[in-house]
């Protein structure tokens, strides 16, 4: 297990130094919420039901856009080969990458939505259906996010391509977490149930399929 | 599917009787499709150091990255039972993050060393310490390349070296150094498979292994 954390660490550090990039994330999640209500008016009968499907759009789009550079960097310093060498393997290699992509990238958006739930005006009985399924959502796009990633890598795409891939596998979790952050039967509903067996199925396939596009990947386009 | 099979044995770890081998049998490598490698056998035993050579787009870094399970095989067979590492073009360094930071992730990634001492010592071996703590990517070439030649000091000493040009822009007292490890490293029963236009290791009196080049 130490390769597998000194891989988290490595990113951790990296991003630490990059933290600007975190920032125009954050920015970017707020504008996105700002904008809606600007376009579709101070209609508060209109506005209410929004609020919580705008949170989530504005959080796929806002931890999808962050991806394209998640692998690109590692394959153009040679650190790919680094791994490929390595005890890590390049499976383990992808759910590292997703761990520390989450924790700088969905845990800071995650913790800014009760700010957002509150501009929004989303009652303060429905924050903890909201605040479990986007936990659980999150995490699962971004598994989502690694698998595009590595597909683009392969291709030699980028995020065009990655954005084509990933949106349409990205509607199960988009309407699980909405039914379920929406839930009026506290926590814990069907929907949240359904919401975390994608994000299972996620868990269990995305480093699996990252492992193969990049070991692809790299066998087709290396030096 | 073959390829991938290809890979798994060729890269597999070897009883423990086994000796310290690197055998290449057959090769035969495409890139796109060109047929770089052909037909080609190499056999190198511990403490052999030998230099590739040949001229631009010989296949050069293409064999030693097949070797290093890179890239597939179209045919033949590559075994080596010896931890493998490998410096390519890309010094494998994260500019963002120091050297050494970078050095201790990459020794904890391969389960090497990684006490304070340890990696001190790495960092020392090219002399890197007075820039080691510095973010990379201020680093001329010939510093990154330093650092990512100072992993091999961290390297099990039965371990096979594939390097990449490996003194392409060092200067000359790092070059020297690179002579001493290199040639430390085949007396103490590890193996060095080095592409190299330049001087290498000359005082060692390396094995030869000329790529003609099928496309050039």
């Amino acid at each position: 297990m130490k390769p597998f954390f000194a891989q988290i660490e490595r990113d951790l550090l990296i991003a630490w130094q990059n933290r600007q990039d975190l920032g125009v994330m954050l920015v970017f999640f707020v504008i996105i919420i700002a904008l809606f209500p600007l376009a579709i008016g101070a209609n508060a009968t209109v506005l209410d039901p929004l609020g919580v499907p705008v949170i989530w759009i504005a959080a796929l789009l806002a931890i999808l856009a962050g991806f394209d550079r998640l692998f690109a960097q590692d394959v153009r310093d040679g650190w790919l080969d680094q791994i490929a060498l390595s005890q890590l393997g390049l499976g383990w290699y992808a759910l590292a990458k997703a761990i520390s992509h989450w924790l700088t990238a969905g845990l800071p958006l995650l913790i800014m939505t009760p700010l957002m739930a509150m501009m929004l005006n989303i009652p303060l009985q429905q924050w903890p259906p909201l605040l479990v399924a986007l936990l659980i959502g999150s995490m699962g796009l971004t598994l989502l996010g690694v698998i595009g990633a590595a597909l683009a890598e392969g291709a030699r795409r980028g995020t065009a391509l990655m954005a084509l891939l990933i949106l349409p596998l990205a509607v199960p979790l988009l309407i699980f977490g909405t039914l379920a952050s929406q839930s009026d039967r506290g926590i814990i509903s069907p929907h949240l149930m359904l919401l975390g067996a994608v994000f299972a199925l996620l868990l269990a396939l995305a480093p699996l399929v990252a492992a193969s596009a990049l070991e692809i990947g790299e066998t087709e386009t290396g030096l | 599917m073959t390829d991938h099979d290809h890979k798994k044995t060729a890269r597999k770890t070897a009883p423990s009787t086994a000796d310290n081998h690197l055998h290449i049998k057959q090769l035969s490598v495409l890139r796109g499709m060109v047929l770089v490698i052909r037909s080609l056998s190499h056999q190198q035993s511990a403490g052999d150091i030998c230099c590739l050579t040949g001229p631009n787009g010989a296949g050069k870094s293409t064999l030693l990255r097949t070797i290093a399970g890179r890239l597939p095989a179209a045919g033949g067979d590559i075994s080596c039972a010896v931890p493998i590492i490998y410096v390519g073009h890309t010094d494998g360094l994260s500019g963002a993050i120091s050297g050494r930071e970078n050095l201790a992730g990459w020794a904890k990634i391969n389960g090497f060393p990684t006490t304070e001492t340890a990696i001190d010592t790495a960092l020392s071996s090219f002399a890197t310490n007075r820039f080691a703590n510095l973010p990379v990517r201020v680093l001329s070439r010939g510093q990154r390349r330093r650092l990512a030649l100072a992993r091999l000091a961290l390297a099990p000493a039965n371990s096979l070296w594939l390097l990449d040009e490996p003194n392409a822009s060092l200067d000359q007292a790092s070059s020297r150094i690179l002579d001493d490890i290199v040639q430390k490293h085949a007396t103490a029963g590890g193996m060095v498979l080095a592409a190299t236009h330049l001087d290498f290791a000359a005082a060692a009196k390396p094995r030869s292994l000329h790529l003609p080049g099928l496309v050039t």
